[in-house]
């Protein structure tokens, strides 16, 4: 308070300090000899000097000049010298006192900016800091306009990005709130001239780089006179953003350690920005180049999965109508019934990839309805073979509640879990199909009796064209059951996890939320 | 394969040659008359000369697409109509139902399914007076006319709601049989959008006559649609 107000007012405390102190010195001029009064003054400028700096200082030792001469210099009250020794005194006391009124005040100069230096260290050590552990652009926005809230002390702030389209908007205010199509302007302004607007001139000797020029707010058409700074954020390769500093809170102008602030903050938070930005695109590549593998495990598979039973219904069927081999009926009969098998499993794999498609491109969503589990399961099972079902055993109570789930995509991803366990059981061995529930939870599950998932394996297996390490023992599939499944499961909103089963084997799980009705 | 008693004309409408094909093959063996129609206007006109005893209609055509077919169809005639759709679940079959289609079957079927269906439906088109007295399927024994319910042998007591389902589903054995047909049935025209009550209805009657009620085998459900009764 009183530090900031002896900063503004130095020429006034100058004033005030030569006007009291000589008020004080007047009633004791006959006690001292009049040079120790020029001594007396002396101390007074070094005072104002320290307190106020260079310039009041000045301003003390001249009127300490002149008041010395005027109340204590015969003849007094006059600016007239008698003695012509005096005027050797006079003379060096002003010297002597403009020489440390200058010292002084450039101490305390130094002192205030050695002070500022410190505290801008300590606040961008802080700010980055901060910075390092943040990953996300709102999170950095978020410390960033808090920081410069708090040490500008403006009205408010605001952090603008580019979108995708490269239009910018405003990312986040402070205090939250619109600020208007004004900034709005000078922000899109400043992001496309790469200038900062209202920022007061930073001294060259800083040497900053990448900070771009600055204008004053009157060369920005039609804003006129303001007091708020517009700051594009500079990367080294392109404008990031712009950040917008509202005027003060009281009132006063921006200082040229204010800015000097501002620059350190933003580069920092553009360094960040770029940061992000390249990382994105980094991670866009990869993404792309899983897309690519995708492809062509997609690929791989559809050959394999569509051309297996296409090839051999084709050689089955040109054979039957080759006519170097006279064929029996019995004989024509059973080709027949595994040329049906082929079509079948084609059929299956063209609906895989169907459903898998549908799901991913969101093109099937859930028509949610209230179902009791056994008719879903009995749907799903009046698909599986006839002489595949009597492995089945069930364990289902009487009193299971009713799920709200699309029954048709429930009863494919039943059906999938329902083939993998028959498959991965071995011929004759049962497979255990059961259902609870409790306050929260429905849970259904599905266990085989094969070599079961390996730990590390119990994400992945949900992962489409992911072949397990025991699939080598069972006809090849898709690929696409389990992903299918799980989309469907995810669709919902519940829960669908593998595990092992005493002494050996697998068991699916899905758990769904309990809903009201 | 016994020869039906009448031979039943039967009109295909499908735009795809190659299904035409093996419907007539598959058909004329059987000894039904089988008409062609590779397009939706063609087929009306000879639906009008030939007065066919059920349509196979395809939903997807190029031009005049199925369900404008169906719903031209119905004003007139009221032989069963199969309607064939590539899609499994899908919204299409539920329109075309209730545009007055009687079953529908996705591509690709097999032959057996397709002579199921068409079987099911002209038994119930030839009018209750051909319904058997007594329906059975595996285990169980419907008796319509004494409203009596046995398995293996043990009469099941239903109550009469459950009854009526069950006699109604048996009676469109094989058929899809939506929720609104049992409940405009069973309970009248002014119920037909309380499918809650139907569905409870249904979950009482699979526990006394399904042997897992958890996991049905007569009755199964056609999802978003209704039910449809299994004999075989």
């Amino acid at each position: 308070m009183i530090k900031s107000w002896l900063e503004r007012h130095g020429y006034l405390f100058a004033l005030l300090c030569i006007a009291i102190s000589t008020l004080l010195f007047y009633p004791g001029r006959d006690y001292f000899a009049k040079g120790q009064w020029a001594l007396l003054y002396l101390l007074i400028i070094v005072l104002v000097g320290s307190l106020s700096g260079v310039r009041p200082a000045l301003l003390s030792a001249l009127l300490a000049f002149l008041a010395w001469n005027f109340f204590f210099l015969p003849p007094y009250h006059t600016f007239v010298i008698a003695d012509p020794r005096d005027w050797l005194s006079l003379a060096t006391f002003l010297l002597v006192g403009i020489a440390m009124g200058v010292q002084t005040g450039r101490m305390r100069q130094r002192e205030a900016e050695a002070i500022a230096r410190e505290k801008e260290a300590t606040l961008l050590n802080r700010f980055s800091s901060h910075l390092v552990s943040q990953t996300t652009t709102a999170g950095m926005a978020e410390i960033l306009l808090d920081e410069v809230y708090q040490v500008t002390e403006a009205v408010s702030t605001a952090l603008f990005l580019p979108d995708e389209s490269a239009r910018l908007v405003c990312s986040r205010s402070l205090p939250a709130g619109e600020l208007g199509d004004e900034i709005a302007q000078l922000a899109s302004w400043s992001y496309e001239q790469a200038k900062a607007i209202g920022l007061p001139v930073v001294r060259s000797t800083m040497g900053l780089p990448g900070h771009p020029v600055s204008v004053p707010h009157e060369q920005v058409a039609s804003i006129g006179a303001r007091k708020d700074i517009v700051f594009p954020l500079q990367s080294a390769s392109r404008i990031e953003g712009v950040l917008y500093v509202g005027a003060k809170t009281d009132g006063t102008v921006y200082t040229a350690h204010d800015a000097r602030l501002l620059v350190s903050i933003v580069n920092q938070a553009a360094a960040f920005l770029e940061r992000r930005r390249l990382q994105s695109v980094a991670n866009q590549a990869e993404a792309l180049q899983e897309a690519d593998r995708l492809k062509s495990a997609f690929i791989s598979s559809i050959s394999h999965e569509l051309k297996t039973p296409l090839a051999s219904v084709t050689a089955t069927i040109t054979g039957l109508l080759e006519e170097d081999v006279q064929w029996d009926s019995a004989a024509v009969r059973e080709e027949l019934v595994a040329v049906g098998e082929d079509l079948g499993r084609l059929n299956d794999s063209i609906n895989a990839l169907l459903d898998l498609s549908r799901l991913e491109a969101n093109a099937w969503s859930p028509q949610q309805e209230w179902y009791e589990i056994g008719d879903i399961l009995g749907s799903a099972i009046s698909r599986v073979p006839q002489k595949q079902r009597d492995r089945i055993a069930f364990s289902l109570p009487d009193d299971l509640p009713m799920i709200r789930v699309d029954f048709a995509q429930w009863a494919r991803a039943l059906q999938n879990l329902l083939e993998n366990a028959l498959a991965y059981s071995g011929a004759d061995q049962p497979v255990r199909v059961g259902a609870s529930a409790d306050a929260r939870e429905v849970r259904m599950w599905f266990e085989d009796s094969g070599p079961g998932v390996a730990e590390e394996e119990r994400t992945a297996i949900f992962d489409k064209f992911y072949r397990g390490t025991a699939s080598s023992t069972v006809p090849s599939g898709t690929g696409l059951g389990l992903a299918i499944t799980r989309e469907i499961v995810k669709s919902h909103g519940d829960r669908i996890w593998v595990e092992d089963v005493e002494p050996h084997g697998a068991r699916f799980v899905i758990a769904l939320r309990r809903e009201e009705g | 394969m016994p020869v039906p008693e009448k031979t039943y004309k039967i009109l295909v409408i499908d735009d795809e040659e190659q299904i035409r094909r093996a419907l007539k093959s598959i058909l004329s063996v059987r000894h039904y008359e089988v008409i062609l129609a590779a397009g939706g206007e063609d087929g009306l006109d000879l639906a009008i000369d030939h007065s066919p005893d059920l349509v196979v209609l395809d939903l997807a055509m190029p031009g005049m697409g199925g369900l404008e077919v169906c719903k031209d169809l119905r004003t007139w005639f009221s032989g069963p109509i199969l309607v064939l759709s590539v899609r499994p679940g899908e919204a299409d079959k539920i329109a075309a139902l209730d545009l007055g289609a009687d079953d529908y079957l996705t591509k690709p079927f097999s032959a057996g399914e397709l002579l199921a269906r068409i079987r099911a439906l002209l038994r119930r088109s030839s009018g209750h007076a051909a319904q058997p007295p007594v329906i059975s399927a595996s285990d169980i024994e419907i008796d319509i006319a004494r409203r009596r319910v046995t398995r293996a042998g043990h009469e099941i007591d239903l109550t009469k709601t459950e009854f009526e389902i069950l006699a109604y589903l048996a009676q469109n054995a094989d058929c899809v049989v939506t929720s609104k047909m049992i409940l405009e049935h069973v309970w009248g025209p002014e119920y037909v959008e309380d499918t809650q009550t139907l569905r409870v209805h249904v979950s009482h009657l699979r526990k006394k006559i399904e042997p897992h009620p958890s996991v049905p085998r007569y009755i199964l459900t056609e999802a978003g649609v209704g039910f449809r009764f299994c004999i075989s």
